[in-house]
């Protein structure tokens, strides 16, 4: 017997409203951890182009998504 | 530009900031905009707004619905993701609040979207349009209505607000703001 969140998924998996909002909180998700780790990051010491390459993207990507955000908040 | 903005179209622009703000997102969109036209309430943009039933309050939990500042525990369950696990692990490694302290946690400045600033422009466009000297709150709207923007199209297209009845709304609204 499948448990309703089982039954859920599958009765939903078809459903673009479901399937969309879905993949929009999983990017806010992966923002919000993405942040958590880049803060942590340059707590110790880390530098933008060493962030960025285990990123995968550009230094300019990373800057420029995370040192306004940091400098607002009074980090960087 | 905000120079041309009359003083209602101005504090439009600080309403939106504050309507971002409020529902804890990081940019000003088009969306915002829209809110910040409606809450400066005696602008002729809110008065052409409200005259066609549009309503702040549901306009506000419209945008807080479809753009949420929060990952949905719901909606990552059906991808088979745990936010309560995450969020534990998140806090036993950063401690409380580790997943949510990032955000939010806006003062001052907040930027606009391409999209926003794009209406932006078009709002003067607009007001060059008209042959009016200055960008009042239903220029804002008429720039909203320009380009089709994500949320706020929707959101006007859903409450029947279009150009051309903006357009004969605003001729027998007096006054500009």
């Amino acid at each position: 017997m499948r448990d309703t969140t089982t039954l859920a998924a599958a009765a939903s998996s078809r459903d673009p409203a479901a399937g969309l909002r879905a993949v929009a909180s999983l990017r806010l998700l992966v923002e919000q951890l993405t942040d958590l780790q880049v803060d942590n990051a340059r707590e110790q010491g880390w530098t933008w182009q060493q962030i960025a390459q285990v990123l995968g993207v550009s230094r300019q990507a990373v800057h420029k998504k995370h040192a306004g955000r940091r400098f607002r908040a009074g980090r960087d | 530009m905000f120079e041309r903005f009359t003083n209602r179209a101005r504090q439009a622009v600080v309403h939106a900031q504050e309507e971002a703000r409020r529902l804890h997102h990081r940019e000003i969109g088009a969306e915002h905009l829209l809110l910040g036209i409606l809450a400066e309430q005696h602008g002729v943009g809110a008065q052409v707004l409200a005259g066609l039933g549009m309503q702040t309050e549901a306009v506000r939990a419209a945008v807080g619905r479809r753009s949420p500042a929060a990952p949905d525990a719901e909606a990552l369950r059906t991808l088979g993701i745990d936010l309560e696990e995450v969020r534990r692990r998140a806090e036993e490694s950063f401690g409380p609040g580790a997943l949510e302290r990032r955000r939010g946690a806006r003062r001052g400045h907040i930027p606009f979207t391409p999209e926003a600033k794009t209406a932006l422009e078009l709002a003067l466009r607009e007001s060059l349009r008209l042959r009016n000297r200055r960008i009042g709150t239903e220029h804002l709207l008429l720039g909203l209505l320009r380009r089709d923007t994500r949320l706020a199209t929707a959101l006007l297209r859903e409450a029947g607000v279009d150009r051309k009845t903006v357009e004969a709304r605003m001729c027998s609204q007096q006054g500009s703001g």
